[in-house]
């Protein structure tokens, strides 16, 4: 039985896209063929995460990091992780080599273009570790998705994109390296005005 | 002009040493009210992404810490200077909570990477990270709409590079 570990990277609890998207993709890995384990990520630490934790990830034969992407890249506590399980590897402990690494990333903009960078450095994170970096999915105005995700026909990509990702593991990934970009259902130039509406009533430009 | 410079103080090297202190002692020359601030993991909080600091207390932070002060008065600030260790061509964790909880000043910031042990693909995302993000209007992240530079350093040569240019800055700007 192969083992998954899914990374939850945000720290927003239940009202989560991330945590909605990690379900999904759960769903999508019969517990009859996968051990699978959730680690999510912490607001609070006293030195580093426990070894427990990161004998988790080592341990695993796929990660699938799925998390909200901060200031165009991975949020400070999901970073965190990741240094951690890197000097946890450095240190001698024993991880799997060539464990595969997805990624479902998730923003409030509605371009997909602002993705690009992030992906980039979980492609230079698995260098450093000889991992298989695998693909990106890549999720635009990711808290709209989830509201409309329900619509008949309107997640068809996200639900092909999540299918890739359970395939490409049964096939010990022979899937091609290819990322897939999900639009929101609602045109992009009305989340844009909509944005806009919200960060001037917020003051926050 | 107030000025803070974000440091990441548990990957203290000697390049990062001398980056910040030279910075400090070009802004301090050219009048600049300069407050250093070397952070530690375990004491700068992740942002939550709970929005409470844009929607129900405006510029607070839930997480009361020296970073909630900053982002307290980030619209006062004239400059912001993030040093970072580069980890896969991406901040350090802990300066990277400290940019995630808005601290960048609204009017200049300054990223600088500072790390000898990277490649050039590191070195390059690194640069795109911030640099390919800063003036386009449709993507920009509130807060970093306005200017931003970025550098990368790896050695002393550099270090005096980038503090040259600052210095520059900082004249061109005196007389504008």
């Amino acid at each position: 039985m192969r083992r998954i570990c899914l990374i939850n990277g945000s720290l927003r609890g239940k009202k989560a896209s991330s945590l909605e998207f990690l379900r999904d993709v759960e769903s999508r890995l019969p517990d009859a063929e996968y051990a699978k384990t959730i680690v999510t990520v912490k607001a609070r630490l006293n030195g580093s995460y426990p070894s427990e934790v990161l004998g988790q990830l080592a341990a695993a034969d796929a990660l699938i990091l799925v998390f909200p992407l901060y200031a165009y890249a991975i949020p400070g506590a999901l970073m965190r992780l990741l240094e951690d399980y890197c000097s946890y590897t450095r240190s001698g402990k024993q991880y799997t080599r060539e464990a595969k690494v997805y990624a479902i990333v998730n923003c409030g903009f509605p371009r997909p273009v602002i993705f690009g960078e992030c992906v980039r450095v979980l492609m230079n994170f698995c260098r450093r570790l000889s991992l298989d970096w695998r693909f990106a999915v890549c999720i635009s105005s990711g808290p709209v998705v989830v509201t409309t995700k329900r619509v008949p026909f309107l997640d068809l990509k996200l639900k092909r994109a999540f299918a890739a990702i359970a395939s490409d593991l049964k096939s010990g990934g022979s899937a091609p390296r290819v990322d897939y970009f999900i639009r929101p259902a609602i045109p992009a130039p009305i989340c844009l005005m909509v944005k806009r509406r919200y960060e001037k009533k917020m003051d926050m430009r | 002009m107030r000025a803070v410079i974000f440091s990441d103080s548990d990957c203290k090297t000697e390049l990062s040493e001398n980056l910040t202190a030279g910075l400090a002692r070009v802004l301090a020359d050219n009048g600049a009210q300069v407050q250093a601030i070397g952070l530690q993991r375990d004491r700068v909080a992740p942002c939550l992404g709970c929005f409470l600091c844009a929607t129900r207390h405006r510029g607070e932070c839930v997480n009361k810490d020296a970073v909630g002060e900053i982002r307290r008065d980030v619209k006062q600030l004239g400059l912001t200077v993030f040093v970072t260790p580069v980890v896969f061509g991406h901040f350090s964790s802990t300066v990277k909570n400290a940019l995630d909880r808005g601290t960048g000043s609204h009017a200049w910031q300054i990223v600088i990477g500072c790390s000898s042990d990277i490649d050039a693909e590191e070195k390059s995302t690194f640069i795109d990270l911030t640099a390919k993000h800063c003036g386009s209007a449709d993507i920009v992240h509130p807060g970093m709409d306005s200017r931003v530079d970025v550098h990368v350093t790896q050695s002393l040569e550099e270090n005096a590079a980038i503090c040259e240019s600052l210095r520059r800055d900082l004249l061109a700007a005196g007389q504008a």
